[in-house]
């Protein structure tokens, strides 16, 4: 058996990233000037329970740094300290070291005091607060007495308190105004069911389980059984029901919908149906608000602490704690549901009922979920994989056969090719998780960032919750890492130079994610000066990457961006100048089966926008035959496909030939003489090419022997067992169960024109 | 038949590390017999159909903290002679002495180690 505690520990770090992630939510919050007490407290938690858990495993680092952040907290949250912006920027500053010394201890690193200390410092300069003195704390332990009865009675459970139910606490109607804090689902839909069972139900042969079952079916239920009628051994009669149970349905279907889950049962039962109005049953009744945290914070010059409580104490007639009470299990039967809970439940105390806070961020129910290793989905992926391989096979097997369409075959497999792809997508969705996780991680880079180069910016975000696969999200790090900076450094411009061209001294970086049209689109957009296309295509000239007297639209010159070894900063900045340029970025999006596209407004700002499949798994591609060799080519890299007649070649040396498309040139790649298959041709005339475009406007056509088909295929690494193949991108298994390359066009190009001394800037810019 | 084989009890923590960590403990100490709850509310819920002998529970939890538990339980007839023990990061004198007038019947403060945990609960229900 594995150690239970590494298990906690692992999930420990799991926790705490969901912690970091909420801190980094409601720091954000307080930035954008939400001053709630439950958005501080949230905050205040967060750091809280990271400590917490740290302290639990002995990381000190973690823990020592936590908790002088959280002191802060605390005195923000008590209204001691009232952060303004800077302070709030230091908060952020924190969230980030506590992310690293998380993130340090999970990996059994170090974080350099370096790093935390003066973050410290400025904590309790701006807080200005010492460390606290340890209060003694003098309270006795309030024992319960157990008399024990180990008499082999059912159980024998000692004292046991009396079983409550959850009827005895107060329905929604009798405490109009308490109820809301502690209702576990805020404004909740549905019904209160409360159903109990003649005997003749269950003679019939019914059994509340499956009504149970059948009514989860409509939405989350939670069940409370009644027991007290159940009289005592002797007096039960094995042939009564004595049970009866009060069911909550959280459901948006009507009330005809849970009518019917009881329409067998009619007759047999006593059946009471209620809406909820928006208030769950098992609601209790809230506290004064003394007790909950102050809704309003103090002045900061009443330095005193705050008194939690009120005096007088607030419930003076509790029996507690010394003498518990020592129930016994009622044999009486109760009469009714609803008149028990009027009896039985009161409050201790008037001052309990009067005070009703203001219900203010009721937290909302988490869903459930559970965390599976990422291999064993991982696995799953690759089986449903090759059930669609399989299912292929099968379809073509069937085809082959001869059968009629309408024949049981086909048309069972024609359920089977819907039910294989409805499990590819739910299985691809459980991979995908919110982006969210991302776009926190910019919000750092924009920090610090801005705080390297002395500019001002704010970052918005957008789509947060959009799911994207979580590979794509790892790999989607890096460009945008990139992206952001650039944003920052080139993009906005200094607040001197926006005040003078009359915007804001701050600039704004918009991050957004969304779906749209089968993929996902994000966009990285900043309200800065624009791109300056004089002094692009200035640098392109000077870096020979264009001729000097090359027409180029405004794209064109935006496109240039993309080119290796471009850079347009006259000084290179200690930001994004690191080597990295855009066409780095661009081709780790390609990787990910991307396109990345530029717009820009002079003095308005910069969008790049990056267009991403939805899965990593499969693709829509073209099935194509060289040399009677079968490839596919991804169908989002092929612009058109055309035939080519003897007008449209141009030949420009003994190998080297082009394209004439529309006006333009593009040059001419035969796929079976490049990857080796076969030698060039004498003449391509007659035959077929498939235009394949760069986001750039690079293009370049492909000749092939024949397209057969355009269908959905699995992607199979090859990268495993072969490394980088160049201009091969993976394979996959085609249902007759040939395999086939899926080739990486862009590459091949880029390969190629490396080879071969394409020109390609001149042609294909002006095509 | 010892008190541990006996004992019922159900934590209540936000952190499902910090359930873990009890859960474990518990475990190591010879009581089978323990419930959880990530808040208050289904801490309530879980009690009105399996009562328990002792609850642990959290101060810090979001929507309902441990102490507005302890007063929900103490206001209910039926939970109102449970067991209650406070787990807490900030053993603050506000929060101590509103437990102590609530009936709390001890608390610890974090962090603490199972021996703690132990003697915590051994001066609330006697010997494990």
């Amino acid at each position: 058996m594995s150690d239970p505690m590494a298990e906690i520990r692992a999930s420990f770090f799991i926790e705490c990233e969901e912690l970091l992630e909420s801190l980094q939510d409601g720091l954000q919050m307080m930035d954008d000037g939400d001053t709630d007490s439950e958005t501080i407290n949230v905050v205040f938690r967060a750091v809280h329970s990271i400590k917490g858990g740290a302290g639990a495993f002995g990381l000190d680092d973690l823990v020592r740094f936590a908790h002088r952040f959280e002191t802060a907290m605390d005195e923000v949250r008590t209204g001691r300290f009232v952060p303004d912006a800077e302070a709030i920027r230091l908060f952020f500053a924190c969230a980030d070291i506590l992310g690293d010394l998380v993130r340090a201890a999970r990996d059994e690193e170090t974080v350099s005091e370096d790093i935390t200390g003066p973050a410290l410092e400025k904590i309790d300069v701006l807080v200005g607060l010492e460390e606290e003195e340890e209060e003694e704390l003098d309270f006795t332990p309030a024992t319960l007495s157990f008399d024990l009865d180990i008499g082999g009675d059912l159980g024998g459970l000692p004292n046991l308190p009396d079983l409550p139910d959850l009827s005895t606490f107060p329905t929604a109607s009798e405490t109009e105004d308490e109820i809301t804090e502690f209702s576990p689902v805020g404004g909740a839909k549905g019904f209160q069911v409360i159903f109990k069972p003649e005997d003749s139900l269950y003679a019939s042969g019914n059994e509340p389980l499956y009504l149970f079952r059948a009514l989860r079916d409509l939405g989350d239920i939670s069940v409370v059984c009644k027991c007290s009628a159940l009289p005592d051994l002797d007096h039960l009669n094995p042939d009564t029901g004595y049970l009866s149970w009060v069911v909550t349905v959280h459901t948006e279907e009507a009330e005809l919908s849970v009518r019917e889950v009881f329409e067998f049962v009619d007759g047999l039962c006593l059946l009471e149906i209620s809406p909820l109005s928006g208030r769950a049953p098992a609601a209790l009744p809230d506290l004064p608000p003394a007790i909950s945290a102050p809704a309003t914070p103090p002045k900061p010059e009443q330095a005193a602490p705050t008194p939690l409580v009120p005096s007088p104490p607030i419930i003076p007639d509790i029996e507690m704690p010394n003498a518990p009470a020592a129930p016994v299990v009622k044999s009486a039967p109760i009469a009714s549901v609803s008149d028990d809970a009027e009896d039985e439940f009161s409050l201790s105390s008037p001052n309990a009922t009067s005070g009703s806070t203001k219900t203010t961020g009721t937290p909302t129910q988490p869903r459930a979920t559970v965390r599976v290793d990422l291999e064993r989905i991982d696995r799953l992926v690759n089986l449903v994989g090759e059930l669609v391989i399989n299912q292929a096979m099968l379809s073509q097997s069937v085809a082959e056969a001869g059968l009629p369409p309408n024949s049981p075959v086909s048309t069972g497999l024609e359920e089977f090719l819907q039910l294989t792809r409805d499990i590819q997508e739910s299985v691809m969705m459980i991979r995908a998780q919110p982006i969210k996780s991302l776009f926190q991680r910019m919000g750092r880079i924009v920090r610090e960032s801005s705080a390297s180069v002395g500019k001002e910016v704010r970052l918005h975000t957008d789509g947060e919750n959009t799911e994207v696969d979580k590979t794509v999200i790892e790999r989607l790090a890096d460009p945008l890492t990139h992206m952001i900076r650039n944003a920052v450094d080139h993009g906005l411009e200094s607040p001197e130079t926006r005040l003078a061209a009359g915007k804001p001294r701050e600039g704004h970086v918009t991050l957004t994610a969304q779906h749209r049209s089968g993929r996902i689109v994000i966009e990285v957009a900043d309200d800065g000066a624009g791109i300056n296309r004089e002094r692009v295509k200035e640098k392109a000239i000077e870096k020979g990457l264009i001729p000097a007297d090359a027409q180029l639209s405004e794209s064109d010159i935006d496109n240039l961006l993309f080119l290796p070894g471009f850079s347009t900063a006259s000084a290179i900045s200690n930001l994004s100048g690191r080597g990295v340029g855009m066409d780095v970025v661009r081709s780790s999006i390609q990787s990910l089966g991307g396109r990345i596209n530029i717009t820009s407004q002079e003095g308005k700002g910069t969008t790049f926008s990056i267009s991403l499949p939805l899965t990593l798994a499969v693709l829509d591609g073209m099935v194509v035959r060289v040399a009677d060799e079968t490839l596919v080519v991804p169908l989002n890299a092929i612009l058109e496909t055309l035939t080519l007649t003897d007008g449209d070649l141009k030949a420009l040396g003994p190998e080297t030939h082009v394209v004439q498309i529309r006006g333009g040139f593009v040059p001419l790649l035969d796929l079976g003489a490049e990857l080796g298959y076969r030698s060039p041709l004498d003449s391509y005339v007659g035959g077929i090419v498939l235009l394949i475009g760069q986001e750039d406007g690079n293009r370049a056509a492909l000749a092939v022997d024949a397209i057969e088909d355009q269908r959905q295929v699995v992607i199979k690494g090859l990268e495993g067992s072969y490394g980088r193949v160049p201009g091969i991108a993976a394979a996959t298994i085609l249902g007759d169960g040939q395999i086939a390359l899926i080739l990486d066009p862009m590459d091949l190009v880029s390969q190629a024109s490396g080879r071969t001394k394409i020109r390609q800037p001149q042609h294909s810019l002006v095509g | 038949m010892a008190l541990r084989d006996q004992l019922r009890v159900i934590v209540v923590d936000d952190m499902s590390t910090s359930r873990g960590l009890i859960a474990n403990a518990l475990d190591s100490f010879g009581i089978r017999n323990v419930a959880s709850a990530a808040d208050g509310p289904s801490a309530l819920q879980k009690l009105a159909v399996a009562p328990v002998h002792l609850v642990i529970s959290d101060y810090n939890m979001p929507g309902m903290d441990g102490l507005q538990l302890l007063h929900a339980l103490r206001s209910n007839s039926a939970t109102r002679g449970v067991g209650f023990l406070l787990i807490t990061g900030r053993a603050d004198r506000e929060i101590i002495d509103m437990g102590k007038r609530l009936g709390m019947n001890n608390f610890l403060k974090k962090p603490f180690d199972p021996a703690g945990l132990r003697a915590a609960m051994e001066a609330i229900v006697g010997k494990l």
